[in-house]
């Protein structure tokens, strides 16, 4: 299959991901995503799935994300494996350091870093600053209390690292899942600020209907 | 052993054009498919599009007009000249054509998103416009040498 229509309609992403709203709504990607063949699509499905666990813990137990994390570790496709590898070390990373804040055990995830995380763990950065150099801001970000300094950390790391595949990829496959990728972490960003927007809109609502903005049907 | 010689000598002549026209599909195909992607995303300057994807067309002509250069009687002194210039011309028309319509392609999505880098974003399917005009123009050039009995 060709990707020169669906790279070409997909709006493009802004050169940071500190901006003010996604530059595409998650219905109309998904809108647009529909061009691609069956598999592709239900390779880009499951990656979004995955992407989207650490915002749904509730309902999803360890043994869930184990599966979903083999099931995309056994895609042909060795994009989906560099960006689920990434995503899942970053996520133990973040795990382990919270576990060590909070005096509790190594986390027992999946992914190759559990286990050297295990063997290091009273190495301030796990003994992992060489391949991960953020560990170090993000733990002091995170021990201060500095939540969204902590984030942004960690959506710059990942940002630089997609964008970096993404330029190695024009109108192939792989960059519908990288641009995905992007995508992800804008729309998490920005909805950082939902609820401030939610608030402001009733605001405004209420400066300009008044008493009318209290109507109930 | 003629017959396979003259049928070369025919490939030459014909090369360019069929060749030609294989890159010309190709790179038509590539930067059009983008351009009705792009249209999906914005709601104007369509025009610019469809002008980039044209881009890829004119190694075909540069192939038809080859041809009609190296258009003459096919014997066993002219085959080896004609089968040379025009498969060598094709080919270089041909590879030219389909990445001309990668950059086009990749042009329309930059102008999709900065319209103002229009004229720059189509530069490098210019120059690669410019290798295909080289190996048409001295496709002409060569094919003066080439015996051409009973012309």
């Amino acid at each position: 299959m060709d990707y020169y229509t669906l790279i070409a309609s997909l709006p493009a992403l802004p050169p940071h991901f500190g901006v003010e709203r996604t530059p595409v709504s998650r219905p109309r990607l998904r809108q647009l995503l529909k061009q691609l063949t069956e598999e592709d699509a239900d390779t880009i499905h499951q990656l979004t799935r995955f992407f989207s666990w650490d915002r749904q813990l509730l309902d999803q137990s360890e043994d869930d994300i184990a599966r979903r994390y083999d099931e995309l570790m056994q895609n042909h496709q060795t994009m989906i494996r560099q960006i689920v590898s990434l995503r899942i070390n970053v996520r133990t990373i973040v795990a382990a350091l919270r576990c060590r804040r909070d005096d509790l055990a190594p986390p027992t995830a999946v992914g190759e870093l559990v286990e050297p995380i295990r063997r290091n763990w009273n190495h301030p950065t796990f003994g992992l600053s060489h391949r991960y150099p953020w560990i170090e801001t993000f733990s002091d970000h995170m021990l201060a209390g500095e939540t969204a300094r902590a984030d942004r950390t960690l959506f710059e790391y990942t940002w630089q690292t997609w964008s970096r595949m993404a330029a190695q990829y024009t109108f192939s496959f792989e960059a519908v899942p990288l641009y995905v990728a992007r995508w992800e972490i804008v729309d998490r960003w920005t909805s950082r600020d939902m609820d401030a927007g939610k608030e402001r809109f009733e605001q405004l609502t209420h400066e300009a209907l008044g008493e009318y903005a209290e109507l109930q049907f | 052993m003629d017959t396979f010689a003259l049928m070369l000598g025919w490939a030459g002549i014909y090369g360019p054009t069929a060749l030609g026209a294989i890159g010309s599909i190709m790179g038509c195909a590539r930067a059009g498919q983008a351009a009705c992607g792009a249209m999906l995303d914005v709601e104007s300057g369509y025009g610019r599009f469809i002008a980039l994807s044209a881009l890829p067309s004119s190694q075909i002509i540069y192939g038809i007009v080859v041809m009609f250069a190296l258009n003459r009687d096919v014997t066993t002194e002219s085959a080896p000249g004609l089968f040379a210039v025009g498969i060598l011309c094709g080919l270089a028309l041909m590879a030219s054509a389909a990445f001309q319509g990668k950059c086009c392609a990749s042009a329309i999505v930059a102008t999709k998103t900065k319209p103002e880098v229009f004229g720059l974003s189509a530069a490098p399917a210019a120059i690669v416009e410019g290798f295909a005009v080289f190996a048409f123009v001295f496709a002409l050039v060569i094919a003066g040498g080439i015996p051409s009995t009973g012309t």
